[in-house]
């Protein structure tokens, strides 16, 4: 007999079903790469791309919250969001993004595939966009996302399945989706794409997996991929030297792009950092200085050419990536960036060349090797026979993680949240299999005896004060005109610091802890503090005594109170 | 093809009652539904028919293939006496449709594998209790997005 069926009502999309309004103004459609470049001075009021400037600095000029009234400091609204249905990293994934404000609208990205347009003074949701992600995509760190970038009326997104996807920032509708990369290699992104002229420049994930890494620069009009540059050369190019003859290593040796560069347009560089190689612990599989990870690269933004490099750890044995930002500044009519690396040490560069001006530790403990003042560095401690365990600082989340450090202009210190954590590791050689995790080593990241701080450098590389933690610091600085430095914990609480003393002026406890990068800007002539929060990710890594913390998934936005 | 361990397992599954509601334990192991192929129609999108069986908790197939990234057009059955619903990856937002007592509707879906997703009834506990489904993504990623290397060795 045959079943008599009645109609389900029609399908909808999930977004429909909640407050959603689905459309923005279009704030957006302006906002070209003239106006992103002068952004900080002529429109200190937005955040228009991922550091709030292509100098890297993550510094605003706003200063209505400052040293005097942020003690009134208060939330102005909280978003939510949890999480839907199984997905992919269900115990790892965190709100890592950045947040970016046009003209009082906010494009942020969360875990699996979100991105959120918001209203920014009251959170109320203007769309939402979800890329649908594989459960079984390969991701050393968790199911996180940095940031998305905004021009020309278009919301950039890096997928964690390696697409890169644009959107209409005014409804989130896609227009165009391009696949840059392979997962089945291993490879996925997380990155916050950086909007450079008429391209959007997108860096790789999947330095466990022994890729192999590259940088990518696409149209933003058609997502036509323009050009891509390899972070590890093949034999014969430059570079290849610094690898094994005749060997397989470079075709799976790192040097991923995961973090956003920094710009200077005078220079057309971009300064990207590059990760480590792979395998990340047995290095006698690739002998050599293994260039060009653990690296800046200063790439020509047209075409993609590699024009000088300085390499922070060659031979890397101890996992310290340097995809962490290049801070551009002046310095005695000097063009230079400043750059906290995971080995533990401060590095100043000329950044019309790339040599080395000052090289200084900011973390206490440091026992894996030695950096000199010229820059000769020699390891001490490192995984070298197979089963045979060393314990070093820094672990291999670093002295400071991909966290970002920011620099005030106005105070002339660099601001930089600080790990002090120690790992024990030995190698623990295996073959490579594409797909499969790369690391040549068993791991374990101390729980125990580990602390923290907010510390601030000077232009020298020298310490002008330090704000103490139990913790380790694993959120990204902001600092601002008001003479604030602002910055998360672990432990949910959120800190405002006064810029030139350190002196704790104020903190909030946001119920999660932090590891992503707040920002600041102001609509309507009220500046707001915005600071997703939603700890997880490679915690096993950078802090495994917080294993148990919880989970969140929200961002907090702050204010003063009204008159 | 199962394999005969496979054929194996299913058996003591079902043996210990894990393949039903409130027998082995209080509901149904997830994915234990079946497995089914998407076909491909002429104008390239994939479909499958998926069905709720009454007092089974469960989508069969609980789990789809598609032969490669695309559009796939699920149309879904409730057998069962309840209400229940199915929540679906899809690029843009996931696709949600009520699935009331003897009714029937589509969910047209596009997935850019390849890799796997989950789709689920998230109301009550339907996925605690087995309204848990896969679509499996197969095939590679476009040639000009692979990395510039030889092939390498495999698991």
């Amino acid at each position: 007999m045959t079943r008599e069926y009645i109609d389900a009502p029609p399908p909808v999309a999930l977004g429909n079903l909640s407050a959603t309004t689905h459309d923005a103004p279009p704030v957006a459609k302006d906002l070209t790469y003239e106006r992103i470049l002068d952004a900080r001075e002529a429109e200190p009021h937005n955040w228009t791309t991922y550091y709030g400037d292509y100098d890297g600095k993550r510094f605003s000029p706003l200063d209505q919250i400052n040293t005097e009234n942020v003690k009134r400091l208060t939330p102005a609204f909280v978003f939510q969001s949890g999480s839907q249905g199984l997905h992919a990293g269900p115990s790892t994934y965190a709100f890592e993004a950045a947040p970016l404000v046009v003209d009082g609208v906010m494009y942020v990205s969360g875990w699996d595939g979100f991105v959120w347009c918001l209203d920014a003074t009251n959170g109320q949701t203007l769309w939402q966009y979800k890329h649908a992600i594989p459960f079984d995509v390969s991701l050393c760190c968790g199911n996180v996302n940095r940031g998305v970038a905004v021009a020309e009326g278009k919301v950039f997104l890096a997928t964690l399945n390696a697409h890169v996807v644009a959107l209409d920032a005014e409804n989130g509708e896609k227009i165009w989706d391009t696949v840059h990369g392979d997962v089945r290699a291993g490879e996925s992104a997380t990155v916050a794409p950086l909007v450079v002229k008429d391209k959007v420049i997108v860096g790789s994930s999947g330095g466990e997996f022994g890729t192999r890494g590259h940088l990518d620069a696409y149209d933003i009009e058609t997502g036509e991929r323009v050009w891509r540059c390899y972070m590890v050369p093949k034999p014969g190019e430059p570079g290849s030297e610094t690898w094994p003859e005749d060997g397989e290593a470079w075709q799976r040796g790192g040097g991923n792009c995961w973090v956003t560069g920094t710009y200077d347009p005078e220079l057309n560089l971009l300064y990207w950092g590059t990760g480590n190689p792979a395998p990340d612990f047995d290095g006698e599989v690739r002998e050599g200085d293994n260039l060009y990870t653990d690296s800046v690269v200063a790439v020509n933004a047209d075409n993609g050419e590699k024009v000088w490099h300085y390499q922070y750890t060659p031979h890397d044995l101890w996992d310290y990536d340097s995809n962490m930002e290049n801070i551009l500044f002046e310095k005695d009519g000097r063009k230079l960036l400043g750059h906290f690396d995971k080995n533990g040490y401060f590095f100043i560069l000329d950044r019309t060349n790339g040599d080395l001006v000052s090289v200084t530790p900011f973390v206490d403990r440091i026992n894996w090797g030695e950096i000199d003042a010229d820059g000769k560095v020699t390891p001490s401690i490192y995984p070298e026979k197979e089963g045979e365990e060393v314990h070093f600082f820094p672990g291999p989340a670093g002295g400071k993680e991909w966290t970002h450090a920011c620099f005030n202009p106005e105070t002339e210190l660099f601001y930089c949240p600080v790990q002090d954590t120690g790992s024990t590791i030995a190698r623990r050689r295996r073959e490579f299999k594409e797909g499969m995790p790369y690391w040549g080593a068993h791991v374990i990241v101390d729980s125990e005896d580990m602390k923290g701080s907010v510390s601030a450098f000077n232009t020298s590389g020298g310490e002008a004060w330090r704000w103490e933690t139990d913790l380790p610091m694993c959120a990204s600085v902001l600092t601002t005109a008001g003479d604030l430095v602002f910055a998360g914990e672990p432990s949910g609480w959120f800190n405002a610091l006064d810029a030139r003393t350190g002196e704790h002026l104020w903190r909030f406890q946001c119920g999660s802890g932090h590891h992503s990068s707040p920002t600041t800007y102001s609509v309507d002539g009220r500046q707001y503090i915005a600071v997703p929060v939603g700890w997880g990710a490679w915690v096993e890594g950078f802090l495994p005594g917080m294993m148990g913390g919880p989970h969140g998934s929200g961002i907090f936005v702050f204010a003063l109170p009204e008159e | 093809m199962a394999t005969a361990g496979q054929q194996e397992l299913s058996a003591v599954i079902s043996e210990l009652g894990l393949d039903h509601q409130n027998k082995g334990t209080i509901g149904r192991l997830l994915n234990h539904g079946g497995l089914g192929q998407a076909e491909e129609g002429s104008d390239g999108r994939m479909r499958i028919q998926v069905r709720i069986p009454e007092d089974e908790l469960t989508y069969s197939p609980s789990i789809t293939v598609m032969p490669h990234a695309g559009e796939l057009e699920i149309e879904f059955f409730n057998d069962d006496t309840n209400t229940h619903c199915a929540q679906v990856p899809s690029n843009g937002d996931y696709q949600w449709i009520w699935l009331p007592n003897g009714s029937r509707g589509k969910v047209t879906v596009t997935l850019d594998g390849p890799g796997y997703y989950w789709y689920n009834s998230n109301i009550g506990n339907d996925e605690g209790r087995g309204l848990m489904g896969a679509i499996v993504v197969l095939g590679d990623v476009p040639e000009e997005a692979r990395l510039d290397r030889p092939p390498q060795p495999r698991p």
